[in-house]
């Protein structure tokens, strides 16, 4: 019986945003054939479009994973977006400054830093929460502003571009770029981090000491510190990879997309990723397949304002809706079902 | 050189206290949701759902009185589902405000573009004007400021020693705080946390809607995607500066308000300083400020905890 009304609710709340969105599309008045077909065409019309797809979902599956694994600890770390910048900017650092070495090491080592930068980022505020209980909601949200403001600070001062009057980082070396799958789209190897990433983060999680412990603190971090489980310690190593897969999908960005620093690289990714991670429901799969079914969502919105005249914040829309009816649904399953 | 100095002083306070008033507004409306329990990150939808609806009523009847009328349902349309998702459906409060910032994001810019289509002259809506004050706005610096500005900011003023009466020498006030800090008590004591939670939750919407309302009617005279950008997160860091106390807020905002208002003073003049260490401010104020309140516990207990009844 669990099983019909947790598959029913689930065709509910997809049929509920289908109808909004069809709903949406009439009232501005498209044609909604030509608007739904714009928004599959858009994703699944050609290879080129479907690749697009996963060009948008790689940095956020990376940022979606850094707040699943928060979010198994119970660090609720609304910083994404901030320790993506993070990321971004210690990548194009290291891209730019460190002396030349071969191609795979430097952009390894670009990423690790990225991955660091990140995760320091995170771990401030990780930190503070597990040693001196300050809530992390809004500490991570005033760490985005900072980075952010940081970049624009970076772009404008030091790292800045001095033949260029426009606020943004010299260009790495051209072939400093993660080399490309499939030419000629933008399809980059920041796909294949963010599945190796998955699997790692599902093998820590799942089939380590360490993982079985974030997540028994994050299930309860009374009983956990009762059994010796150092919660403290775990709040913040939970914070430090959290943080750093965020910085890995600045460094992605960075190296596989933009090629500099610049401002507003990240359109929300951060704010979306923790959409992702609630639709993926914290598991590395459930992030992976979310950041796809989002990456193609706003996609598909963006073709769909091109072709049809529906604006693209129709994706907003049913975004929001898609969070405030998931949130709901728990209620009603664990409600109706004791 | 003296009027000079004591021009860009006079300048600036305006500037500082014409900022500080939306910011004020969400601020007093968030502080009443705080102290009931109530963590709402959807501040910056309340705003900008404000914003909107402030400016779509009053574009369409020309009266500025039907826009805050407008702006206000529109705030409290959204902070009234943040309160039910809370207080009823017990869900996590900072996830359900996020994704109510996506709501009111992707509902205003739509309909926005849905009514006006995409245009390069902005459709314009009345806006209040100023009334000095006689006598009391020729007092040097300070009359400008305070006692020569649109009546919305008086009103501010004057919401903030209502709320700071209602707060802290009401019944009602004792109750919200009761209910932020040890639900369980209150409800034992007679107290409904829900219906208390869900009055400040509908005060946040008025609030914070004209806060909102205070861009379109006041600040701007219209309306574009995303005119809040960012400001609700900034009311959120007011009403920790301010200490969730609505004397503080008002200050707090102020001096917000004047590192804005000093940033747009230093673009102007082309100091080689970048805007951004301006904006960065009171971000970085506010972490510091959590940072120095290690140990002496200001927030409200149960802040952002669902009260379960039927738990023991």
């Amino acid at each position: 019986m669990k099983i019909i009304r947790e598959l029913g609710s689930f065709i509910l709340i997809a049929g509920i945003t289908t109808l909004v969105g069809a709903i949406l599309v009439l009232a501005v008045g498209a044609d909604a054939g030509k608007a739904f077909g714009a928004f599959f065409s858009g994703i699944l019309g050609s290879f080129y479009s479907f690749t697009e797809v996963l060009v948008r979902a790689t940095p956020l599956i990376l940022a979606g994973l850094g707040v699943a694994v928060a979010f198994q600890a119970r660090f609720f770390n609304i910083g994404a977006e901030g320790q993506l910048y993070m990321g971004a900017i210690a990548a194009t650092w290291a891209g730019l400054y460190l002396p030349s070495m071969p191609l795979y090491l430097h952009l390894g080592v670009a990423m690790m830093a990225g991955f660091l930068l990140g995760g320091i980022w995170a771990m401030i505020p990780g930190f503070l929460k597990s040693q001196y209980k300050i809530p992390e909601v809004i500490n991570t949200i005033m760490f985005n502003y900072i980075a952010i403001n940081i970049v624009g600070i970076l772009v404008r001062t030091v790292m800045a571009n001095k033949t260029s009057p426009l606020p943004m980082s010299p260009r790495l070396a051209d072939d400093l770029h993660l080399p490309f799958l499939a030419d000629p789209t933008r399809l980059h190897a920041g796909l294949l981090v963010a599945l190796v990433c998955a699997v790692l983060v599902y093998l820590f999680l799942y089939k380590t000491t360490w993982g079985f412990e974030l997540r028994a603190v994050g299930n309860n971090p009374r009983a956990s510190s009762c059994s010796g489980i150092s919660v403290k310690k775990t709040i913040v190593i939970s914070s430090l990879i959290s943080g750093g897969l965020a910085g890995l999908a600045g460094g992605s960005e960075i190296l596989g997309v933009h090629g500099r620093l610049l401002e507003g690289i990240s359109p929300e990714f951060g704010y979306i990723a923790i959409i992702v991670a609630l639709l993926g429901r914290n598991h590395p799969l459930g992030v992976v397949l979310a950041g796809v079914g989002i990456a193609a969502l706003q996609i598909g919105a963006t073709t769909m304002q091109r072709r049809a005249g529906v604006p693209a914040s129709i994706s907003l829309i049913i975004m929001g809706l898609l969070v405030i009816l998931i949130l709901g649904r728990q209620y009603w399953v664990k409600s109706r079902s004791t | 050189m003296e009027t000079g100095l004591i021009g860009i002083l006079t300048a600036l306070l305006v500037a500082s206290v014409r900022m500080a008033t939306p910011l004020t507004l969400a601020g007093l409306g968030e502080t009443f949701s705080e102290k009931s329990g109530i963590l709402n990150i959807g501040l910056e939808g309340i705003m900008l759902s404000g914003a909107f609806f402030s400016f779509i009523s009053a574009y369409y009847s020309q009266s500025i009185l039907l826009g805050l009328i407008g702006g206000c349902l529109g705030g409290v349309f959204i902070s009234m589902i943040h309160g039910y998702l809370s207080v009823r459906l017990n869900v996590d409060q900072t996830i359900a405000g996020l994704a109510l910032n996506f709501l009111a994001l992707g509902l205003t810019s739509f309909f926005f573009l849905m009514a006006f289509g995409r245009t390069t002259n902005l459709p314009e809506c009345p806006v209040v004007h100023r009334i000095a004050i006689p006598l009391l706005s020729d007092i040097p610096i300070i009359g400008p400021a305070f006692f020569n500005q649109d009546p919305f900011i008086y009103f501010t003023f004057l919401l903030v020693a209502l709320c700071y009466i209602v707060l802290h020498r009401t019944e009602w006030g004792i109750n919200i705080q009761a209910t932020g800090e040890h639900p369980k008590a209150a409800d034992a004591a007679g107290i409904s946390v829900s219906g208390t939670r869900y009055r400040a939750a509908l005060l946040n919407g008025i609030f914070g809607g004209l806060g909102g309302s205070y861009l379109t009617l006041a600040m701007l005279g219209f309306f574009m995607e995303n005119i809040t950008s960012g400001k609700g997160y900034i009311a959120l860091v007011v009403v920790i500066l301010g200490r969730r106390h609505p004397v503080g807020v008002l200050m707090a905002a102020i001096l917000v308000g004047a590192a804005e208002a000093l940033q747009f003073r230093m673009q102007t003049m082309g100091f080689g300083i970048p805007s951004q260490v301006f904006n960065m401010f009171p971000y970085v104020i506010t972490v510091l400020v959590l940072l120095f309140s290690i140990g002496k516990n200001r927030t409200p207990a149960a802040l952002g905890e669902p009260y379960l009844r039927n738990n023991r």
